[in-house]
C-alpha cells in the first residue's frame, strides 16, 4: 500500500508539472496544444543530454531549452502570427515526433541494446523520511517530485495573490483592459507558453531520465494530452490541477502494480492501459460549472 | 474571388516549397545531402508502375482520415481521434471480413464489410458529438483520448479471438481473398479503395457545399449564436458531423485492412490520424483539395521510405517534412491575410477618391 502511494506520486510528478504549466498558459488565454511535442522533446533531449554527458543535471538543463524552444515556435506562431492554436499545435507535434526518431537514429544508429543511462535516484530526506506511514511516501523520492511539491504553491500564489497573477487572468479574460492598463498583452501570453514549455519540457525528462532511464519514440504516449486534461479538469486552478494529477497517478500506479502482479488474469490488460484515458472521457463528461478563461483560444487583436 | 483563389494557390505551393526546404536543410545540418536524396525520392517515385501506383494507394486512407478533420471542422469542431475510429473500423471490417470471407459472394462480402466498419465508427464517433451536445464536453480532449481506449481494444481483441491461428502474433489470419478489395491497375498494389474515396471525397464536397444540411454545418460553423437564433439545432449538428467523420475514419480502416493489408496487424499506420489534419489544414478543409493534398502525402510518404531503404537517411524523415510543409502552411494563412487586407484597402481608396 504504502509501495503503491508512493508510485502514485511519482508517477503524479510529470503530469503536475505538466498540468500547472497548462494552467499558467491557459489562464492568459493560450492553450499550449502542443504539450505532447513538448514533453517528447523534453524527454529526448533529456536523454541525450544525460547520456552524452553523463550527467543528469545537463540532460534537465537541456529538456528545459528544447521545451523552450519548441513553445517559442508555438508562441510566435500563435501569439503573435494569430493563429489557430489547436492547428498550430497538431502541425508541431508531428514536426516534434519526426525530428526526435529522425535524430534518434542519426545519433545512435540502431543499437543492439537498448541504450541507458541511470536514473533519477530516490533522495530520502534524513528524519522527515523516517516518519512512520507518510515518511516512505513523502518524503523519500527524487529531486523532480520534491520541486514539483513547490509548483502548486507557488502557482497558486503567483495566481492569486501578486498584481503579476491578476494581469494573467485578466489577460484571459478580458485582454482588453489589460492592454488599457498598458500592459503587452501577446509579450504576457507569450512569455507564458516560454514558462509552460520549460516545465514541460522537465515533464517529458522525467519520463526518459527520471524514471525509465531510456528512451523509445511512443515514450510520452499521450502524457502530454493528460496534462492538458488535468488543466480543464482542474477548473484552471492549480489545486485542482493538483487533486486531478493525484487521480491519476494512482490510475497509473495502480495499473503498473496490477500488471506486475499478475491482476491481468481478472482483468484484461489493456483495460488497465485505457483506464486512465477513459477516466479522463469521465470526468470530462461529468465536470460541471467550468471557470473557463473567457477568451482561451482566442487571439487577442488590437483595434485600429 | 478570383484573386482570393489564385492567392491560395500559390501561397500553398510556396508553403509546399519552404517546407520541402526546410527539411532539406536539416538533412543539410546533419550532414546528408538533401539534393541527391530529393533527386532520389523523385526519380524513385517515377521509376516503375508499381511505385508510382503506390502513391495513390496511400493517399486512399488520407483523404478519408483528412475528411474526417474537415467536416467537423466545417462546423468548427476538432476531431482529433480519427486514428481511433480509424482502428474501430479496420477491427470491424476485419472481423466482419473474417467472419463473412468465403460464404458472400466478393462484393457483397466486401460491401457488408465497409458498411459495418462505417456504422461501427460512426457510433464510435457520434459518441464525441453526444458528449459536447449533452455535457458541454470539450470535443477535442474526448476525441483524442478516445483513440487510446480504441487501440487498447484492438489489442484486447488481436490477443484474444482475432489472433491469428498459430497464437504467434498480435494479428488477424489472412481474409479469403473474395473479400480483397479488386485491383484497378494490374502489376500494381493500386486497388478500388482509391476510387472509392475520391468518390466519398466528391459526395462530400455535395453535402457541404450544395445540401441544407451542408448549409446548417456551416452556419453552425461561422456563427453558433447566429444558428441557434435561426432555430437550427446545433447539438444535433455536433452528433451529425461526428457521425459522418467517425463513419469516414472507419471507411479508411476497411480499405487499409481489405485493399492493401488483407488482414489485421497491431498498431498499423500510426500516423493516419494526425495526417490527415495535416492535409485538412493544407487544404483549407475542402474536399476536393483534400483529394490532391492527399496524393502530395502519399508521394511524400512513398517517396519517403524508398528514401530511407536507399541514402540510409530515416525513415521518419517523412514525418519532418509533413511538419514542416504543416507550418509554412499556417505561416501561409498569416501571409494570405495581410495581402488580403492591403487588397480591400487599395480597393476602397480606389472607389472613394479622397
Amino acid at each position: 500500500m504504502i509501495n503503491l502511494l508512493a508510485n502514485a506520486l511519482l508517477m503524479s510528478t510529470p503530469l503536475l508539472f505538466g498540468s500547472v504549466a497548462e494552467v499558467l498558459a491557459e489562464r492568459s488565454g493560450m492553450m499550449v496544444t502542443a504539450i505532447e511535442g513538448i514533453f517528447l522533446i523534453g524527454a529526448f533531449s533529456g536523454f541525450v543530454g544525460a547520456y552524452a554527458c553523463k550527467s543528469l543535471l545537463v540532460g534537465l538543463a537541456a529538456a528545459l531549452g528544447s521545451g523552450v524552444v519548441v513553445a517559442a515556435l508555438y508562441g510566435w506562431i500563435t501569439v503573435y502570427l494569430k493563429q489557430h492554436q489547436v492547428v498550430t499545435g497538431t502541425a508541431i507535434n508531428i514536426l516534434v515526433a519526426g525530428l526526435c526518431s529522425f535524430l534518434m537514429r542519426v545519433f545512435f544508429g540502431v543499437p543492439v541494446i537498448p541504450l541507458t543511462v541511470e536514473p533519477l535516484k530516490k533522495l530520502p530526506i534524513p528524519l522527515l523520511s523516517g516518519i512512520p506511514l507518510l515518511g516512505p511516501i513523502l518524503f523519500a523520492q527524487n529531486a523532480l517530485t520534491y520541486a514539483a511539491y513547490l509548483i502548486v504553491p507557488v502557482a497558486w500564489f503567483v495566481l492569486y495573490r501578486t498584481s503579476l497573477g491578476l494581469t494573467i487572468r485578466s489577460a484571459g479574460d478580458n485582454p482588453e483592459a489589460v492592454d488599457v492598463a498598458g500592459e503587452d498583452v501577446d509579450a504576457l501570453r507569450f512569455s507564458l507558453v516560454l514558462v509552460a514549455g520549460a516545465m514541460g519540457g522537465i515533464a517529458g525528462a522525467f519520463y526518459s531520465i527520471g524514471y525509465l532511464g531510456m528512451f523509445t519514440t511512443n515514450i510520452i504516449g499521450g502524457r502530454g494530452w493528460i496534462a492538458f486534461a488535468i488543466c480543464f479538469l482542474g477548473n484552471w486552478n492549480p489545486l485542482g490541477a493538483l487533486a486531478g494529477t493525484l487521480v491519476f497517478g494512482v490510475a497509473e500506479a495502480v495499473a503498473i502494480s496490477m500488471q506486475s502482479s499478475g491482476g491481468g488474469q481478472l482483468v484484461p490488460n489493456e483495460l488497465l492501459i485505457a483506464l486512465p484515458y477513459i477516466l479522463t472521457i469521465a470526468l470530462t463528461m461529468a465536470r460541471r460549472s467550468f471557470n473557463v478563461p473567457g477568451k482561451l483560444g482566442v487571439p487577442y487583436a488590437k483595434e485600429g | 474571388m478570383k484573386a482570393r483563389f489564385l492567392d491560395l494557390l500559390v501561397s500553398v505551393a510556396a508553403a509546399v516549397f519552404l517546407g520541402l526546404a526546410a527539411s532539406a536543410a536539416i538533412m543539410l545540418f546533419l550532414g546528408k545531402d538533401p539534393l541527391s536524396a530529393f533527386g532520389l525520392l523523385a526519380s524513385s517515385l517515377i521509376r516503375d508502375k508499381y511505385t508510382f501506383a503506390d502513391i495513390f494507394v496511400k493517399a486512399a486512407p488520407l483523404i478519408l482520415t483528412a475528411l474526417a478533420f474537415a467536416v467537423p471542422y466545417k462546423a468548427s469542431l476538432f476531431n482529433i481521434g480519427a486514428q481511433g475510429q480509424f482502428y474501430v473500423g479496420a477491427l470491424v471490417a476485419s472481423a466482419v471480413s473474417l467472419a463473412v470471407g468465403g460464404r458472400l459472394p466478393g462484393v457483397l462480402g466486401q460491401a457488408v464489410a465497409l458498411l459495418a466498419a462505417a456504422a461501427a465508427g460512426g457510433l464510435w464517433g457520434s459518441f464525441v458529438g453526444f458528449a459536447k451536445a449533452r455535457f458541454k464536453a470539450n470535443e477535442f480532449l474526448i476525441s483524442m483520448m478516445s483513440t487510446y481506449v480504441a487501440l487498447a481494444i484492438m489489442n484486447f481483441f488481436l490477443r484474444t479471438s482475432l489472433m491469428e491461428a498459430k497464437h504467434e502474433y498480435p494479428q488477424t489470419d489472412s481474409f479469403d481473398q473474395g473479400v480483397w478489395l479488386p485491383l484497378i491497375v494490374g502489376d500494381t498494389r493500386l486497388h478500388a479503395g482509391f476510387a472509392l474515396a475520391v468518390l466519398i471525397a466528391i459526395a462530400i464536397w455535395l453535402v457541404i457545399y450544395r445540401t441544407p444540411f451542408g448549409y446548417r454545418v456551416r452556419v453552425v460553423g461561422y456563427n453558433a449564436d447566429a444558428a441557434r437564433l435561426a432555430g437550427i439545432d446545433s447539438k444535433r449538428t455536433y452528433v451529425a458531423t461526428f457521425f459522418i467523420a467517425g463513419a469516414l475514419a472507419a471507411a479508411a480502416g476497411f480499405v487499409e485492412t481489405n485493399g492493401v493489408q488483407h488482414m489485421l496487424v497491431q498498431g498499423f499506420n500510426p500516423g493516419l490520424g494526425s495526417e490527415g489534419i495535416g492535409i485538412a489544414i493544407l487544404a483549407n478543409a475542402n474536399p476536393i483539395g483534400i483529394v490532391f493534398a492527399s496524393i502530395l502525402f502519399g508521394a511524400l510518404k512513398g517517396g519517403g521510405v524508398i528514401m530511407g531503404q536507399m541514402s540510409g537517411i530515416p525513415a521518419s524523415i517523412i514525418e519532418i517534412m509533413e511538419g514542416c510543409v504543416m507550418i509554412f502552411v499556417i505561416l501561409s494563412y498569416f501571409a494570405r491575410s495581410i495581402v488580403e487586407r492591403r487588397r480591400e484597402k487599395r480597393e476602397l481608396q480606389r472607389r472613394m477618391p479622397a
